[in-house]
């Protein structure tokens, strides 16, 4: 297991609200090889975001309670205390979050910025962080590193700050990058070149990337491995091509079909999923899909399904009734 | 197609102009286009590119600094006051964000009725009779959530409250801008298709206002690109898919993400971001970022033309045109 860099195992969030406690992660296991991108789907509410801060250590301070385990290349996250945690933030792991606006300080300089954590995690002195700053603004992608090392946020538009960002997150070297809806709320021709440059500077600095994300098109090409999410459950797991051909869970299914595409024709009827994803707080024992579920069963909303394997190759459902293989038919 | 070409909305050289002097930023810049009765024009593009201020500038929400507009022969630009308030309730608009655009400390039935007691001042139990059906058409049930505040349901519910609140003056065009971006895919096709359903059984003209690629063509019956102020392409959806003739198009599409692992990877990625529309390029708008572009496209200002029956493209050197001359040779 050595070549694991990610070993998440049960991992269960529960936050403690006024009218009880709220499971947003729920018994969740995967791992993460070396240089590998592995995509979390799922709607608003599912628990990919809780997931992901809580693999980072980042969930509050009080209130919350994390049980499982979380090992970044040895580390435990679970239980570590925020001073060694520190230690893995940004060389183990980093982060990128959804808003380039406020993951940015707004009155400080982005060099600066980046600066920071050159200069608190690696020691680096001032002359040589900024050195190293403006290479990694240059590596992102930055048109004229050296003036845009004195700029401030404001000046950049959303595309550009997305890139500072990621260069905040690779200044240590992180072997495991943590992209937390990345491209959301930037228009698509600026999606493409910040996926893609995700895609070259994994390929490029050997790390892995974790792609957490509402939108099925943008894993669909760049990752490996695909994690589906329903109401902080896996529901389904697998190499992206079986995820999005074989699937066996009719919640991916549903997903899959629901989403407009391009090479629709126009005034295509979607296929939609009845009801709303349900309240956290009042999660039935069974499967929590099966209100919404066309092949729903009286064990289906009595039991909960835990994952099964659908074939060798690390494929994994939770349905009670799951879609028939259709293994060697190639679906549309 | 639209069976008859009857426009109902006819946008003439409508401009739209913020601030004045040197620090003027020209939002819409002379655009025109017709909205034919019973279809759904999509109009798309990216952020900043004028999308959002042509609809409201329809509504005359921000006022055009140039240009008609014309809704069934009634220039709504020369109106003012009562007639203008008056002329409005045939058109009505449905916002992005479904939560923001509702009272919250309001009741559904009174949201969905108060344009009926503005306008048609109906009396209270026909009016309390059209209220629920709007609401039961939009697959809210009035009897249980009828006397819920706003702030008490989802942004999916909040969206179809929405239409039911802008079907209830039965207007004759819906102006949608960005109506599904901030939902769910699932709650987004469900969504979708009621408003299909509804298009179909009000018999609506649509414009609807996105930058999902994916979502306008599934919509639309013809679509418009937009680019930093200008149209530079407008065609019947499918076609426009299939054979973009504006280079723009082609870079949008090919950045579009299918969900699909096989779909083909665009090895061509747009560099760059729009520029500053304070101090637009000279000539064709697109031509800093166009791989095309001649000294042609910095002097000249191209102009719609056609390269297929209803298919306009702005451009000097369309696609279609030189594929074509390429397949000749």
């Amino acid at each position: 297991m050595s070549d694991e860099l990610l070993v998440v195992k049960d991992l269960t969030t529960t936050f403690t609200t006024n009218s009880g406690p709220l499971t947003a992660v729920g018994g969740v296991s995967f791992t993460l090889g070396q240089n590998e991108t592995l995509g979390i789907v799922g709607e608003s509410g599912s628990g990919k975001t809780v997931l992901s801060r809580t693999i980072m250590g980042l969930q509050p301070r009080r209130n919350v309670t994390v049980t499982g385990s979380a090992i970044i290349n040895g580390f435990e996250v679970v239980g570590a205390s925020e001073k060694a945690k520190r230690q893995i933030w940004g060389t183990e792991v980093a982060m990128v979050f959804q808003d380039p606006m406020t993951s940015l300080n707004p009155v400080m300089r982005i060099g600066q910025q980046i600066d920071e954590s050159l200069r608190v995690r690696l020691g680096m002195d001032r002359a040589s962080a900024k050195a190293r700053s403006i290479e990694l603004l240059e590596l992102v992608g930055i048109p004229s590193p050296v003036e845009r090392y004195n700029s401030y946020p404001g000046h950049l538009s959303g595309g550009m700050r997305q890139r500072v960002v990621i260069a905040t997150a690779l200044a240590c070297s992180p072997k495991l990058l943590m992209a937390d809806e990345p491209t959301t709320g930037l228009d698509v021709t600026i999606q493409a070149q910040i996926l893609n440059l995700l895609d070259e500077l994994k390929d490029r600095l050997k790390m892995s990337v974790i792609l957490v994300t509402h939108d099925l098109g943008v894993v669909a090409t760049r990752t490996s491995r695909i994690v589906v999410m329903y109401a902080g459950r896996i529901v389904e797991i697998g190499d992206t091509r079986d995820v999005f051909y074989h699937h066996r869970m009719p919640y991916t299914r549903a997903l899959l079909e629901s989403s407009p595409k391009v090479s629709n024709h126009s005034h295509t009827r979607l296929q939609t999923i009845p009801g709303r994803p349900p309240n956290l707080m009042k999660l039935a024992d069974g499967c929590s899909f099966a209100p919404r579920c066309a092949y729903a069963t009286d064990q289906c909303h009595n039991v909960r399904p835990t994952l099964q394997a659908a074939d060798e190759t690390g494929h994994y459902f939770a349905c009670w009734n799951p879609l028939p293989s259709n293994r060697g038919v190639r679906a549309p | 197609m639209s069976a008859d070409r009857t426009p109902l909305l006819k946008v003439r050289d409508l401009t739209v102009t913020f601030g004045h002097h040197r620090h003027a930023i020209s939002a819409v810049a002379g655009i025109s286009f017709d909205i034919f009765e019973g279809e759904t024009l999509g109009l798309v593009g990216e952020s900043g590119c004028g999308k959002s201020t042509t609809g409201k500038a329809l509504m005359r929400i921000v006022e055009p600094s140039g240009g008609t507009i014309e809704l069934r022969g009634v220039e709504m630009t020369r109106l003012s006051g009562r007639a203008l308030r008056n002329a409005r309730t045939h058109m009505q608009m449905i916002f992005q964000d479904p939560i923001s655009s509702l009272n919250p400390r309001r009741r559904v039935k009174d949201i969905v009725a108060e344009p009926l007691d503005c306008w048609k001042k109906t009396p209270g139990s026909e009016r309390d009779a059209l209220v629920s059906d709007l609401l039961s058409k939009v697959g809210i049930d009035p009897a249980v959530y009828g006397n819920r505040y706003a702030r008490q349901f989802s942004g999916g519910q909040c969206q179809r409250i929405s239409i039911a609140r802008s079907l209830a003056m039965r207007p004759q065009l819906l102006i949608c801008d960005e109506m599904v971006s901030a939902l769910d895919v699932s709650v987004q096709a469900q969504i979708l298709n009621l408003l299909e359903d509804l298009k179909a059984e009000y018999g609506l003209t649509l414009l609807f206002i996105a930058h999902d690629l994916a979502v306008v063509k599934n919509v639309s019956d013809r679509v418009a690109v937009m680019y930093l102020g200008k149209i530079c392409e407008i065609g019947p959806a499918d076609t426009l898919y299939d054979e973009p003739a504006h280079p723009y198009t082609e870079f949008l599409l090919g950045a579009a993400l299918e969900a699909d692992p096989d779909s083909p990877m665009h090895s061509q990625v747009l560099e760059g971001e729009p520029p500053s529309p304070m101090n637009p390029p000279s000539g064709c708008r697109f031509r800093t970022r166009c791989p095309n572009a001649t000294d042609r496209c910095a002097e000249e200002v191209p102009l719609p033309q056609e390269v297929a029956p209803g298919h306009q493209v702005a451009c000097h050197y369309p696609l279609t045109l030189t594929r074509r001359a390429r397949l000749a040779e």
